[in-house]
């Protein structure tokens, strides 16, 4: 296949080349921006026309469907090719229910009475695993979770038996434990089905679970492509090899700095005639410039590299070596307890409206207790809708506190204005929507000095010069706008204007969960380059467990609005002791095909109505291993169980040098009872 | 589904006993003399016998909220006061008028409804190309038009000129049409005034729907009905025109209120007997009972458009339901 697509003078794809046979499992890899949705929705003819122009050939059984005729692709589309999109929120139809969306998909491609539809519909509900079928499809999407509405999606997709099924980042949008189900889901339907796969993806670990064969796609262009388990041993492409380094991992020993990528992705505008990424290779040089190189054969067999140096790099130059950064001035610091978090609780009331009128509250969280001390990471990990956030945000004092408190040095942090807030700053999600886009860049980081009255005007602009350069950003940038930034450019930013105020303590709120991975590693190194420097204290909240372990010393898991468990770094990645935090682990996707780590099976179901929490331990509705009559009815204290190790779970035993499940180890007779699952 | 949450009706009640009530202070507020204002009358040319006269027919000795009670107490009843003027009951004066203007507004709504969002879908469906342009540059020049020039540009033309419809009145005046004669007497005195009010309202709803289109077109859910193998067709009007419709009725609501404000000029040049025309006369002969009268009528009218917009909502879309 081949496609270039200049939509408003952009090269989406340039000239790619892919084949996927039947019945096979096919990755496209590559992060925003390089062409891999863009290309996979054009075999689907969904990319609109004009503006894009797709040229060169897809062939699907022999048929051209470049250019084929409307009412013929229709019969492709949904028929022989389904697709399941990134986002199952907005990805139905928010006025129609459930049952009429997948009848509608067989109407379209089937001669089938509308009861007949119906009843399909139903059958395929039950197939990928939403329980009570029958009963939801009078159900509109708005009354689903995430994760169930993405199953529905892969009914509507695989309705009609289509030979090909095209998921376009279909779990990117989940959370880890949901991913893990979708993933099996989709393992099991195409082993039963025997269809082929794209599995379009920016995350390598979900690729190396998944995937028979891998293209990675940089530029518009395949750099690099081969069998999956060949090409996470030997890389044969210094952006794939540098993509494998670069990402945090669980399974790995941590170092103390990421390889980093330097540099962002590139935006395609003019022709190429020089490899795309010889500005941020290390082994860039006259020769990447000079021609625009083609796949050819490299490494082992099936496997193709576009790079000129592709010989070399099998030869084992250690293209990215971990970092070892020097940091110009460490600052000495105590270790000083900075914030104490008491009983913590941040309720928020929602309206239900109706007959009964009756008032929810969302309990987001829910007597929470944690300490940092000075110089330290305290990172905040669990599923969307954990707290997490919330919990972030009543730290800055954005939030109310329902009860409980939050002391900063021994003073209690209220939500009115004052220079009380100085000490604790904050980093978003968000790059693009928390920045002012009115404002330049130079007033973004100057704005905290402002509010908090630090400095003249000259004093101000001088630190803020100081602050980009920290950062990494040229100080002319000052005088720019936001939007000219990438999104890496502006956490950057981002990151200077919460050291403008000189804080004591930073709030990060997934602060890379937004950026391309080339450049998250950056982001990571950079945080942890400032707190060396100023010896500024962390709260790194992120649903991304890799990148918690990276930067943390300490980890707080948290579900339902309650902290589960509590240990340093090293102890809850290596033997976490809690069902949940084991659960949320054994659900990260380990990049690497050949891992030898049992996967776990998923966990099952979503996170319960935070407004309606589970009695007792909240977990033990999803817990391999609860104990019925003791796990649902009786409340699990946090408790200390080892130095420094908090775990709220009855199942968990102490003991003086290891603390183990009960059900890994001999068990206190007193439990009674054991689930066998467990473990 | 259920009706609106009692909550939305204690809201809708409450702005109405503040309208209602606001109603009751306006004459009290202006300056000089209240029995001028709700008598109507000319106070200097009375005796002070037949001040005190009017001012006890009309209640105005008694104490404020006495006086507040009263006035609650027949608007409740639909008591609307006496038109000293024309020497008969306001409640009835607006009964026989207030047809015609619902004919009118409701009637070019409807029309303006239908044709807006036709043309709006399809200007959608056409987007960039040039019936789309043309389309959009026309409703915008359209949209710019004074309502009083267009009707009287009509009347001179289809009147006038053409001779094909009449230029005033609802009815013929003296004529004894019966059944379908009636109707097609009362149609034929109404298309004029319709068509002008249709004619206003059409870019506003077109506006709204091309621009509802648009953005459904390019949400996620449209992309999964063309990854179904939907037809084009299909999708615009199984997918995008559903969720687009909602703005439209908001719009709708607002414009009822615009068009039946706007009654006032249109029923004036096409002579039109409806409660435009009452303010109108009322206006003119300074009869200030019957404009109190007609501005709570409009009031009403205004929050009943709303009070439909609010229960069509949830209608059209399952997520403003109330679980």
């Amino acid at each position: 296949m081949r496609f270039d697509t200049p939509g408003r003078e952009i090269r989406a794809v340039n000239g790619i080349d892919v084949n996927v046979g039947a019945g096979e499992v096919f990755a496209l890899v590559g992060e925003s921006g390089s062409g891999k949705s863009v290309s996979m929705l054009s075999v689907m003819g969904l990319v609109p026309t004009p503006p894009a122009v797709v040229t060169g050939s897809i062939l699907f059984d022999g048929l051209e469907l470049v250019g084929l005729g409307r009412s013929k692709m229709n019969a492709i589309r949904g028929g022989e090719i389904g697709m399941v999109f990134q986002d199952p929120m907005s990805s139905l139809n928010p006025v129609h229910r459930i049952g009429r969306q997948i009848a509608e998909v067989l109407h379209l491609h089937q001669k089938i009475s509308r009861r007949d539809a119906m009843d399909q519909a139903g059958e395929l509900l039950d197939k990928v695993g939403i329980p009570n079928a029958g009963g939801r499809l009078k159900d509109y999407p708005h009354e689903f979770s995430g994760g169930m509405r993405q199953r529905v999606m892969i009914a509507i997709a695989l309705a009609c038996g289509p030979r090909l099924l095209i998921a376009d980042e279909p779990t990117t949008a989940l959370d880890v434990t949901v991913q893990r189900q979708i993933v099996t889901l989709v393992q099991q339907l195409q082993a039963d089905l025997g269809m082929a796969v794209i599995w379009i993806t920016h995350d390598l670990g979900v690729v190396a679970e998944i995937a028979d064969r891998v293209a990675v796609m940089y530029g518009g262009r395949i750099v690099e492509t081969g069998n999956a388990a060949d090409l996470y041993r030997t890389a044969t492409h210094p952006y794939t090899s540098g993509l494998l380094h670069s990402i945090p991992r669980t399974d790995t020993i941590r170092t103390e700095w990421l390889p980093e990528i330097p540099g962002t992705p590139v935006q395609l505008v003019d022709d190429l005639l020089s490899c795309p990424f010889h500005s941020r290779c290390p082994m860039g040089d006259d020769s990447c410039v000079a021609s625009l190189p083609t796949l050819e054969a490299s490494g082992r067999e099936g496997q193709f590299s576009a790079c000129v140096h592709h010989a070399s790099i099998l030869d084992g130059g250690d293209l990215w070596p971990s970092l070892d950064r020097e940091v110009t001035a460490a600052v000495e610091h105590g270790d000083e307890l900075l914030v104490s978090i008491e009983g913590l609780k941040v309720h928020f009331p929602v309206e239900r409206g109706g007959r009964a009128r009756r008032k929810a509250v969302v309990l987001a969280v829910d007597g929470v207790d944690l300490e940092l001390r000075r110089g330290r990471t305290l990172g905040i990990v669990g599923e969307s809708g954990c707290g997490k956030s919330t919990l972030g945000r009543a730290l800055v004092g954005l939030v109310e506190a329902t009860d409980g408190r939050v002391l900063i040095k021994g003073e209690p942090l209220d939500t009115s204005s004052g220079p009380h807030r100085r000490t604790v700053q904050m980093i978003f999600q968000d790059p693009f929507s928390s920045m002012n886009p009115g404002m330049r860049v130079g007033d973004v980081v100057a704005e905290p000095m402002r509010v908090h009255n630090i400095g003249s005007a000259d004093e101000r602009s001088e630190r803020v010069a100081k602050l980009l350069g920290q950062v990494g950003i040229p100080a002319e940038a000052a005088t720019r706008h936001p939007h000219e930034f990438s999104g890496g450019q502006r956490q950057r930013i981002a990151i200077a204007r919460a050291l403008a105020a000189n804080p004591e303590v930073i709030v990060c709120d997934e602060p890379v969960s937004a950026l391309d991975v080339s450049v998250q590693a950056q982001i990571v190194n950079l945080l942890h380059e400032t707190q060396l420097e100023t010896g500024v204290s962390l709260i790194f909240i992120a649903h991304d467990l890799a990148v918690v372990r990276h930067i943390s010393h300490e980890v707080a898991v948290m579900y339902l609005g309650q902290v589960v468990e509590r240990a340093p770094r090293d102890d809850i990645y290596e033997t976490p002791l809690h069902p949940y935090t084991k659960a949320l682990l054994a659900a990260v996707p380990v990049p690497d095909p050949s891992s030898s780590i049992a996967l776990a099976p998923p966990l099952e179901g979503d996170l319960p109505d935070p407004s309606d929490p589970p009695t007792g331990c909240r977990f033990h509705t999803r817990c391999p291993v609860a104990v019925i009559g003791l796990c649902d009815e009786i409340i699990p204290e946090l408790r200390v169980v080892d130095t420094d190790r908090w775990v709220a779970c009855h199942l968990v035993e102490a003991s003086t040098d290891q603390s183990f499940l009960a059900g890994e180890g001999d068990i206190r007779g007193d439990l009674g009872l054991l689930a066998e699952q467990g473990g | 589904m259920r009706p609106l949450g009692l909550r939305n009706i204690f809201r809708y009640l409450a702005v109405f006993v503040v309208a209602v009530s606001l109603n009751f202070m306006l004459p009290r507020l202006m300056p000089g003399n209240p029995l001028a204002l709700l008598a109507g009358v000319d106070v200097g040319l009375m005796t002070p016998a037949e001040r005190a006269e009017v001012i006890e027919a009309v209640g105005l000795d008694a104490p404020l909220i006495q006086q507040f009670i009263d006035y609650w107490w027949s608007v409740l009843r639909l008591d609307l006061g006496f038109s000293f003027r024309s020497e008969r009951q306001i409640s009835e004066m607006i009964m026989e008028r207030l047809p015609w203007t619902l004919l009118i507004t409701v009637g070019s709504l409807a029309v303006s409804a239908v044709v807006g969002i036709v043309l709006g879908g399809f200007s959608a469906w056409r987007r960039g190309k040039k019936s789309d342009l043309s389309l959009l540059t026309g409703m915008i020049s359209l949209q710019s038009l004074p309502s009083f020039w267009l009707g009287m540009l009509l009347i001179s033309v289809f009147s006038v000129q053409l001779g094909w419809f009449p230029s005033f009145g609802a009815v013929t005046p003296a004529s004894d049409f019966e059944g379908w004669g009636h109707i097609g007497d009362i149609a034929k005195h109404a298309i004029l005034p319709i068509v002008t009010l249709t004619v206003l309202s059409i870019p506003g709803v077109y506006l709204t729907m091309r621009y509802a289109m648009l953005e459904v077109l390019g949400s996620d859910f449209i992309r999964t009905a063309r990854a179904k193998g939907a037809s084009e067709a299909r999708v615009l009007f199984g997918h995008v025109a559903r969720n687009a419709i909602a703005p439209v009725v908001t719009f709708l609501a607002i414009r009822f209120a615009f068009a039946f404000g706007g009654s006032v000029i249109i029923e004036t040049v096409f002579s039109y007997p409806g409660l435009g025309r009452l303010i109108f006369e009322a206006v003119s002969g300074r009869d200030y009972p019957v404009m109190q009268a007609t501005f709570l009528v409009f009031t009403v009218a205004v929050l009943v458009a709303n009070l439909v917009a609010d229960l069509l909502y949830p209608i059209l879309d399952p997520r403003m339901r109330v679980r």
